[in-house]
């Protein structure tokens, strides 16, 4: 069989899992980049350049990152939030998966069931997942690929996503920052973020600004 | 979980949807006698669903889901069903697997939970509609209750299936028409509550959802007693406006009408001895407690 | 293709565990896959199917196994009681009908635990409706299914019917030959179907009678050992007990094109749960030294099969090579994810193929003919079925019609 490329959309009214068309997922140490097994670094390479080239390039962390429920996560959600930073890159959070009514915020929030929406709505044309459970991945990165033109990349903490036109496995606090330096390092060699410029959705209730937190 | 867990990562809080900030700050998890006297005053567990407007259903909902007593450390079992409309929108892990199954994976649940966590306390609830507890999955419910399995059986008594369009079910009333009953149902009301009885709950009680005291008082004895005695089933009536033809506002009305004295939905409750030992305990530290912070506030005015 | 996977190390990359070295309640130390199947002598038992499966479980560190009586698995199911009462397993009753036990048994996935259970024949099809549901779900649970007749008038005997109704289940799907297979299946089968990139569940079957009610020598683990615990919080959906994020989480909505989704979503989910079985490759490949196996792959002449189909066509086969009759055989491990590639390939220079089975209508043949493109090749038979047995002399005799030899009728 030859190599089925994943690349950015719109490939179909349904396209095929990548699974289904006999792309494997990376091995410890790899990733993988249009379905094409690379050492890891070389991956990372890539996703920082992609992110610099994109115009909207957005981070969509997912549960769990963005819930403390344990000390990990907390080190990983810093880690993002260095990494956005360092672009800087939008960051819109997947929160949760359920199909929402009546509908979604696509400024505020990605949904596994619409992702589209969100993509469309803020023209996002690179973006990457971390922290959503593979599932929930796995169908927003099919959805996207199916309908948009977003170059779709994914940091998982587990084996990796066929489905993304770029993926790296087991994302650790480490890998995140090494992302982060990746980026750093591009900019430093003269890589200019073509980012256009956005607000960052931002919310800080009335009884947080009250704490003075 | 404990409510700790249920917190957002500093770094990332900003960027989390208000809905969410709301929830850890101002919901109820974790909170001593938390009731549904918190309703309007705090964050419910429940957002918006896609219920009919009016149907009893929504309201049902939210005082079972104020009244819990550990809703942190709570795993809810629906079923097919209008209920599971609203099921996405509770902040309580949630299970839909099939119609009719509830009691099996609750069960199954309950077990694997008590294996996993021996050292700590996780509730489980079901809450099905009426054709998914007493049609397909009588079968379910009933041997749940044979074998103790020690989680609280919720009932929405609709009397029909409501989810696909109003069809007859065994909790009907006799001589109702609808559909597939086309001359009137020829059976009686099924009467779970006494085969609960029967069948091994420690604490059975049927009821309508028109009195938020009521509904918080069963939710905490039923969830207590299934914690530590056995199973439990409560069944309330949550009727059905639209199939039964009434407006958005009548649901109460309907409610209160059927719950007079001799009406299908009369308060009633049973009780085994050791159940009623263990609610006469809570209620007793309920009102010591109340009694003390009485006292307490006293001392505090004197001084 | 992106990559080859190869048996050649047989080695899994599975996830690791924080309890890996650690003794479990009954003073197993959970053991790194690798080691636990290739690093530990094992001890050689001359033991029933029934034994095997009991003593695969006994390693297996399994939280909750629910329990139904029907022959021919109602034995194996009574023995893991026992190790319940032992204390080897977390949690153990009877349920009340096989579609409530396989409930029960999605009910302690949803929250976290490996679990195990048996079924066969009627009790499979009984259960029918939470096969998808599992998989749906992405419940990794493993049941055993010991083949047996499905259809009226009732029948306890063999008979891989049941098996054909399981294929697009979105299960994983392996059909153990031999005793030793039913062990290794079961114990590897926990470890594959749970891996994040997988997880889905996983029905190892056997042909009820010939491999459950028959002893065979069986190389075991011994007891101070065991699997790794299931971590279901590296699960690909959240563990519905209320220890994990996100808080609002509801397994599983309905996802329908009428609740304001994407009019794909449910084919994705779809596609996904097929995606998983198809990762599953990765891990099973070098873990059972490939999905198929390959005895004298380059004659002319061919037998494939699964189960013990294949114990009885080797029989024949050296029957047959006693007349100068020269056969190969393939064996087929896996039926879901299917072997497409590795049959194809195997099957490329073969001039007839037979295949043989233990049920009525040929469904693996019907399988094997999709996928290979001069399919006329492929002569689907010997068939028994109902618990006939399939004695060597019956393939013989296919095979030599087939060829235009003569052949003496079979008289029984
Ligand atoms: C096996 C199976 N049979 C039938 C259905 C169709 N079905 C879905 S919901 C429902 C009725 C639900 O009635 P009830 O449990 O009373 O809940 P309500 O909608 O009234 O709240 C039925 C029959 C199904 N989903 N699965
Ligand atoms: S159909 Fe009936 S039970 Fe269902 S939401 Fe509407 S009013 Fe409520
Ligand atoms: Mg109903």
């Amino acid at each position: 069989m030859d190599l089925y490329k994943v690349s950015p959309g719109p490939e179909s009214f349904l396209p095929p899992a990548a699974a289904k068309m006999g792309n494997v997922l990376p091995d410890p140490g790899q990733g993988h980049i249009g379905g094409t097994i690379v050492p890891e670094e070389e991956a990372m390479e890539m996703a920082a350049r992609k992110f610099l080239e994109g115009k909207v390039p957005t981070i969509f962390p997912g549960p769990l990152v963005l819930w403390h429920w344990n000390e990990k996560a907390a080190k990983k959600a810093k880690a993002i939030r260095a990494l956005a930073d360092a672009g800087p890159f939008r960051l819109i959070p997947m929160a949760d998966y359920r199909p929402k009514y009546p509908k979604i915020n696509p400024e505020v929030e990605i949904n596994p069931n619409h992702p589209n929406l969100t993509i469309w709505h803020n023209e996002i044309d690179v973006c990457i997942f971390v922290g959503v459970h593979c599932h929930q991945a796995n169908l927003s990165l099919k959805i996207i690929r199916g309908g948009t033109d977003c170059y779709t990349m994914a940091m998982c903490a587990q084996a990796g996503h066929e489905d993304a036109c770029l993926s790296f496995r087991d994302a650790t606090v480490e890998k995140i920052e090494r992302l982060t330096w990746w980026v750093n390092k591009l900019k430093a060699e003269g890589v200019k973020s073509q980012a256009k410029e956005f607000t960052q959705f931002k919310h800080i209730p009335k009884w947080r600004e009250a704490e003075g937190n | 979980m404990s409510a700790e867990k249920i917190k957002i990562c500093e770094d990332l809080y900003d960027i989390m949807p208000p809905e969410y900030q709301d929830i850890v700050e101002n919901a109820t998890y974790g909170k001593e006698g938390r009731g549904w006297k918190d309703i309007g005053e705090s964050k419910e567990l429940i957002e918006q669903h896609s219920l009919c407007a009016g149907c009893p259903e929504s309201i049902a909902f939210r005082y079972i889901l104020a009244s819990l007593p550990a809703p942190e450390d709570t795993v809810f079992v629906g079923s097919t069903g209008c209920t599971s409309l609203v099921f996405p929108m509770v902040a309580v892990h949630n299970i839909h697997s099939l119609f009719g199954n509830q009691n099996a994976i609750a069960t199954g649940l309950k077990r694997a939970l008590m294996v996993r966590h021996p050292d700590k306390v996780k509730d489980v609830v079901v809450l099905a509609g009426d054709g998914a507890t007493v049609d397909i999955g009588l079968d379910m419910t009933m041997q749940s209750w044979f074998r103790q399995e020690k989680f609280t059986t919720i009932c929405f008594d609709n009397e029909l299936y409501a989810n696909t369009g109003g069809q007859e079910s065994g909790l009907m009333q006799k001589g109702f028409v609808s559909k597939m009953a086309p001359v009137g149902k020829l059976f009686d009301k099924v009467r779970l509550p006494e085969i609960a009885r029967e069948a091994g709950c420690h604490y059975v009680v049927m009821m309508t959802s028109s009195k938020p005291n009521r509904v918080e008082k069963a939710i905490r004895n039923a969830v207590h007693v299934a914690r530590e005695i056995g199973p439990t089933y409560i069944q309330i009536y949550t009727p059905c406006i639209l199939e039964i033809g009434k407006q958005s506002m009548e649901g109460l009305d309907e409610m209160k009408d059927s719950e007079g004295i001799g009406g299908r939905f009369t308060y009633k409750e049973y009780v085994t001895d050791a159940a009623a030992a263990l609610i006469k305990e809570m209620d007793d530290a309920e009102k010591a407690a109340k009694k003390a912070a009485r006292e307490k506030a006293k001392a505090a005015a004197k001084a | 293709m992106n990559k080859k996977v190869i048996p050649e190390d047989r080695k899994i990359i599975s996830s690791t565990h924080v309890k890996i070295g650690q003794k479990n309640q009954k003073d197993q130390v959970h053991t790194e896959p690798n080691e636990f199947f290739y690093g530990v002598e094992r001890i050689t038992k001359f033991f029933t199917g029934s034994e095997v499966i009991q003593s695969a479980i006994k390693v297996s560190h399994c939280d909750v196994m629910v329990a139904y009586p029907i022959t021919p698995q109602s034995e194996a199911a009574a023995l893991i009681g026992e190790l319940f009462a032992d204390g080897y397993i977390g949690d153990y009753f009877r349920g009340e009908s096989e579609f409530a036990v396989m409930g029960q048994c999605a009910g302690a996935a949803f929250g976290g635990a490996r679990v195990f259970t048996t079924t066969a024949g009627p009790g499979t099809l009984r259960a029918m409706e939470n096969f998808p549901m599992w998989a749906g779900s992405r419940l990794p649970i493993q049941v055993c299914v010991t083949c047996r007749g499905v259809n009226s008038p009732l029948s306890i005997q063999p008979d891989t019917l049941e098996m054909s109704y399981l294929l697009e289940t979105g299960m994983l799907i392996w059909h153990a030959e031999t005793a030793q297979d039913l062990y290794d299946f079961i114990l590897k089968g926990f470890i594959v179907a749970e891996q994040p990139d997988v997880h889905v569940p996983i029905a190892v079957c056997c042909d009820g009678f010939f491999v459950t009610h028959t002893k065979d020598t069986v190389d075991i683990l011994p007891d101070d050992v065991c699997l790794p615990p299931y971590d279901p919080y590296k699960s690909p959906v959240p563990c519905m007990d209320m220890e994990c994020p996100p808080v609002r989480m509801m397994r599983d909505p309905f996802i329908m094109k009428s609740n304001y989704i994407h009019y794909a979503t449910h084919a994705s989910w779809q596609q996904e749960i097929h995606a998983a079985v198809e990762r599953s490759r990765k891990h099973t490949i070098p873990f059972l030294d490939g999905l198929i196996d390959i005895e004298n792959g380059d004659r002319d002449i061919l037998i494939i099969g699964s189960g013990t189909a294949v114990s009885q066509s080797r029989e024949a086969i050296r029957l047959l090579e006693l007349e100068g009759i020269k056969v190969g055989l393939i064996k087929i491990k896996t039926i879901r994810p299917f072997p497409h590639e590795e049959v194809r390939e195997a099957l490329k220079n073969a001039k007839t193929v037979f295949v043989p089975e233990f049920n009525i209508v040929g469904w693996l043949a019907r399988e094997i003919k999709a996928i290979v493109p001069d399919n006329d090749k492929i002569i689907a038979g010997p068939h028994v079925a109902g618990g006939m047995t399939m004695p060597s002399e019956v393939i013989v005799v296919e095979v030599k019609t087939a060829l235009g030899l003569n052949v003496e009728k079979i008289k029984m």
